[in-house]
């Protein structure tokens, strides 16, 4: 219970500096473990590689494994394909492409940087997945977790979890006969199709002819887990394959959602505790691991942003949101930490690359936010290959430039040109263009919010400039560089309007719009009313 | 580095729990009878499962993380409310359920060492059992619960003192009374000052750094619960039981004005560990040695369901309280506690007391917890059979209830036909204020406290990823909820739980491509703001001459 307390302590530390410092908790709570264990604050036998022995440090180990399981499982209870069935296609090139080319890369540089060709296999995949409880929180921050390009990279995401799953299974078996490895996946497709049928059939309908209370379901989520658990070590397979199995089977509307406030109070209790325990069992590296971390990052860092942001934009995500999702997945995941784990149990990992591995977590994890910075995205635009090939066109006079068409963009457009205004659009989505071009009306490809378009676009000669992107910073860098125009904006909130009204704009907003319209709607609804 | 002993203990337990549950279901069975049976199967009748240290720290936690929550849901002033009654019932109890006990073990041929352990066994009632139950029911928070609550708490206290007194004898009639002594001086000096720092904590140092913990809900639990395994800690280094560490820490988190929300995020950590607790308390029995003892097991288990409540009864209607709040406070204490096991067994390791007797106490405990289990959760229909039959009309029952006067209309009456605002973004704050001056009664809900400060009408801190959250703002009597949020998971979930309860929801569509979901899910109206929005674009320009109409 001492050990649970110091872990805690150092845990709400590790949150609190997070908060303030505006990053993300993981890599603080690895680094305030490696703080524990450099001031020699851990108990006896709590040590990496080691079972804590039979002591209280042994109990705390257990349920530090436990927290794992559990960890594995919630990720698993998110694994509902539902979420980015339009972008299946986008989901599985994008995802595939960049783990395989990543563990490749990453393979050879471990090579090339003297670990064993088993070890370079570990890292190498270790740094071809990306952390989902990073980016998640990146992109819940930035409200971007519905837009196209968020559900992609939820998507890819998702499926980089499940390869490395396959890959646990794998590497587990390495050392033995190839028949073995292939005795494994097959285990791993029966377990698979147990956790399908569970998913579709069983676990839904007993729950609904049950209709359990939140205890009653919280137990059969963990007895689920375990029976799971108990499969995977029937079939001799990982527990942390059983686990992420036992979660798929929990993964279907509205199962997830009846069981996502429960776990989650379980999944960041186990999160804090397992990964301040991890960094303590880890340890402080020396200088020569920093080196061989640093390096490590540099791959992830160069390899997955231009990787990703290709794939993306070929399978048809604009230049700019492929850049982003690209500058997203630019970290190691937890997943992959969870493969150390799993290469140290089995001997293949030496203490040293986990700590390598895990030294890359942190170090990626902690650079996530800078490079996911909106500003970062828009700086590397001009590298793109293709983007400086557009030829100058005379600027147009006397227009109405609509920036950013989006879903609703032909509301606005259809009565201006209906009136004979001559309007102009800008969308940096090749799909909108190329339509807006068979319908014929006039439109740029490119960025609304970058000068050189704007320019191109005629922004300062134009009588009216409506700035309809997804950002608002992209609204107040138009107001920056067209002065004397005048420049609608919508925005979502009353901050927004504020800032648009300080720069000089006009903002319309979409709440009070959507407000005004509600309460149309109930003033004239019958059965609401009848409720009164 | 996973131990598989581990998990297949642990994996029976939950499993043979969740099953039990479900056939308990069938049989209206409280959850506390299914674990304890479950483990009595697991653990004594088949031997799949022994107990490890792994377990028992999970069992702790669950103790722990279960007073705790019993601490948030409560407060000093609560407290403060019931001290006079839960100090005299407390004592008194003890007093003469000692006495009464030692008198039937005399009587029943018990020797004198052994009659003493076994009176000191039955005074002990389990405030884990009837917490959790208390919990289930969601009366903690009433009189009879807030009573119960601290006559437990004095109890604990007394289990602290006896338990420090057995430490300090060596076996036989060595009494080391220095040890004692320094024992003694160091849990009443430990509770003073724990229950001084909790306090100071409460007024003048948590406040400040919890509010601003507060907007991030995960750093507000994992704050908390640092909090908690901090005092239990403190507690521990002073010999106080864990108990009073989290209900202290748990007390001086109870006055901030988010506790309701942090108790929801607690309570299923605390579900999945205390469920654990009970099945391992369970696979813990032994209670072979009780069938040569059966008569006199059977006797003090009648005692403590019946003589006990009996004791209590008396001692609260002298203190001024109605029968009815008395009956259902002495309910609560028909059983003997995970301490009297504790207890017996240093007595039996010290040389004190034969093997027969901690026999006698394991199930003595099994029947009585299993048994007081139905009386707690049947407590109202109970109380009405007992009234009915005039067992309530004696004249030493008769109270002239004055200390439930000030009681009367402290309790609000529940929201009905209000509409439910959730997620306080500027749509969420447009409709809570519009909605206001329109004279609708409107409850705003957001996981952040900052952004319900100053807003009309009521606001509740919380997720409505929580089912309990939603009971809480009062789904059920709701005439409308309308979702401001912009999480595609919420709103799918609070469409389908506003489905369910046959309560109007309107949803915030935050992509068109959620329209379709939201419709199978019987969503009455989504509000889309891109798409009013660009009317509301069209409008204006229309009155800046743009588009001429």
């Amino acid at each position: 219970m001492n050990l649970f307390a110091l872990l805690l302590l150092t845990a709400a530390v590790a949150y609190g500096l997070a908060r303030w410092l505006r990053l993300p908790s993981l890599p603080l709570l690895i680094g305030g473990g490696m703080a524990l264990n450099f001031c020699g604050l851990l108990p006896e036998g709590f040590e990496l590689g080691g079972n804590g022995g039979t002591n209280h440090s042994g109990a705390a180990m257990r349920i530090l494994e436990f927290g794992l399981v559990f960890l594995v499982f919630a990720s698993g209870v998110e694994l509902n394909p539902r979420r980015f069935r339009k972008f299946g296609g986008t989901v599985a090139w994008v995802g595939s492409v960049q783990f395989t080319v990543s563990a490749v890369i990453g393979f050879f540089s471990s090579r090339m940087i003297g670990f064993d060709t088993l070890e370079a296999s570990y890292i190498g995949f270790g740094l071809a997945a990306s952390s989902t409880l990073v980016v998640l929180r990146q992109l819940r921050v930035r409200q971007a977790l519905f837009e196209p390009f968020g559900r992609v990279v939820t998507g890819v995401l998702l499926l980089q979890d499940a390869l490395l799953i396959a890959v646990i299974v794998v590497l587990y078996r390495l050392d033995g006969a190839l028949a073995g490895v292939a005795m494994g996946l097959g285990g791993m497709v029966l377990l698979g199709g147990v956790a399908w049928i569970a998913q579709r059939h069983l676990v839904p309908s007993l729950v609904k002819r049950m209709k359990p209370d939140e205890e009653s379901l919280l137990l059969w989520l963990a007895a689920v887990l375990f029976t799971f658990v108990g499969i995977a070590f029937v079939l001799d397979l990982p527990l942390i394959v059983g686990a992420f199995a036992g979660g798929f089977a929990f993964s279907a509307f509205p199962l997830n959602g009846l069981v996502r406030g429960q776990l989650s109070s379980l999944s960041d209790f186990f999160q804090a505790l397992f990964f301040v325990a991890l960094g303590a069992l880890v340890g402080v590296p020396d200088g020569q691991q920093w080196w061989v971390a640093l390096q490590f990052s540099a791959i992830v860092i160069l390899v997955t942003p231009p990787l990703v942001a290709a794939l993306a934009e070929w399978r048809g995500l604009n230049t700019r949101a492929s850049i982003e999702s690209g500058l997203l997945l630019s970290q190691t995941s937890e997943f992959s930490l969870l493969l150390g784990v799993s290469g140290l149990a089995s001997g293949h990992l030496s203490a040293q690359g986990f700590e390598v591995l895990a030294m890359t977590t942190l170090i990626t994890m902690i650079l996530t936010p800078v490079l996911c910075r909106e500003g970062t995205a828009k700086a590397l635009l001009p590298l793109h290959p293709f983007r400086k090939r557009h030829a100058p066109v005379r600027p147009p006079e006397d227009h109405i430039l609509v920036l950013g068409f989006g879903s609703a963009g032909m509301w606005t457009v259809k009565p201006l040109r209906a009136q004979g205004e001559r309007v102009l659009v800008v969308d940096d989505d090749a799909v909108v263009c190329r339509e807006l071009t068979r319908l014929g009306v006039p439109v740029m490809r490119g960025d609304g919010s970058e000068k050189a378009v704007l320019d191109r676009a005629g922004a300062s000669e134009a009588k009216l400039v409506i700035a309809s992107m997804r950002r608002v910073s992209d609204a107040l860098e138009v107001l920056q560089h067209v002065r004397g125009v005048p420049v609608i904006a919508r925005v979502f909130e009353e901050s927004d309007a504020e800032l648009i009204r300080k720069a000089g704009g006009i903002p319309v907003m979409n709440s009070d719009a959507s407000a005004d319209t509600f309460l149309e709607w109930m003033s004239a609804n019958e059965r609401i009313k009848n409720l009164d | 580095m996973v131990d598989a002993l581990f998990f297949q203990s642990l994996g029976i337990i939950v499993v043979s729990a969740a099953v039990l549950v479900m056939v308990g279901r069938l049989i209206r069975m409280p959850a506390i009878v299914v674990y304890l049976l479950a483990g009595i199967l697991i653990g004594p009748v088949f031997g799949w499962v022994s107990m490890n240290p792994a377990l028992g720290l999970i069992s702790e936690t669950g103790i722990a993380l279960l007073l705790f929550l019993v601490g948030l849901e409560l407060s000093f002033a609560k407290i403060r409310d019931v001290g006079k009654v839960a100090v005299a019932a407390g004592i008194g109890q003890v007093v003469f359920t000692a006495a009464g006990g030692y008198l039937l073990c005399w009587v029943l041929g018990f020797p004198v060492m052994e009659a003493l352990f076994l009176a000191t066994a039955l005074t002990f009632s389990s405030t884990v059992v009837v917490v959790k139950l208390l919990d289930e029911k969601g009366e903690l928070d009433s009189l009879y619960g807030r009573i119960a609550v601290g006559i437990f708490l004095v109890q604990d206290l007394v289990v602290i003192l006896i338990l420090t007194f057995l430490a300090g004898i060596n076996g036989g009639e060595d009494v080391n009374a220095a040890k004692v002594a320094s024992g003694l001086g160091k849990a009443f000096g430990g509770m003073a000052l724990l229950l001084g720092m909790s306090l100071l904590a409460s007024r003048y140092i948590l406040p400040k750094p919890f509010r601003w913990a507060a907007r991030s809900p995960d750093t507000l639990l994992i704050w908390a619960l640092s909090w908690c395994f901090l005092l239990v800690f403190a507690a521990h280094a002073f010999g106080l039981s864990l108990e009073v560490g989290a209900f202290l820490a748990g007390l001086s988190l109870a006055q901030l004005p988010y506790n309701d929300d942090l108790r929801r995020r607690v309570h299923p950590l605390m579900n999945l560990f205390i469920a654990v607790f009970f099945v391992s308390l369970g696979v813990r029995m032994d209670a072979s040695g009780a069938a040569a003892n059966w008569w006199p097991t059977l006797v003090l288990a009648v005692f403590v369901l019946i003589g006990n409540p009996l004791i209590f009864i008396l001692i609260i209607t002298r203190m001024g309280y109605s029968r009815r709040t008395s009956f259902l406070t002495s309910v609560t204490v028909a059983q003997i506690s995970e301490f009297s096991f504790i207890f017996a067994g240093m007595g039996l390791s010290r040389g004190l007391i034969g093997p027969e007797i901690l026999s006698i106490t394991a199930l003595v405990g099994v029947v009585t917890i299993a048994i007081s289990s139905y009386m707690i959760i049947y407590n109202h229909p109970l109380h009405a059979f007992c009234e009915r039959i005039g067992l309530l009309n004696w004249k030493i029952f008769q109270t002239p209830n004055a200390a439930e006067d000030a009681e009367a209309g402290k309790h609000d009456d529940p929201l009905s036909g209000h509409i439910i605002v959730v997620g306080m973004n500027s749509l969420g704050l447009q409709l809570v204020r519009r909605l206001h001056e329109l004279g609708e009664t409107v409850l705003a809900v957001d996981t952040d406290p900052v952004k319900l400060e100053g807003l009309p009408g009521h606001t509740l801190v919380g997720s409505v990823e929580y089912l309990s959250v939603l009971q809480e703002a009062g789904l059920e009597r709701a005439k409308l909820l309308v979702s401001a949020l912009r999480i595609e998971d919420a709103n799918d979930l609070l469409a389908y739980r506003c489905q369910m309860a046959g309560v109007p929801s309107a949803i915030h569509v935050v992509d068109l491509s959620v329209v379709d979901n939201l419709m199978d899910l019987g969503a009455d109206y989504l509000m889309i703001p891109k798409v009013d929005g660009v009317k509301a674009q069209v409008r204006k320009l229309k009155e800046m001459g743009v588009i001429k109409s």
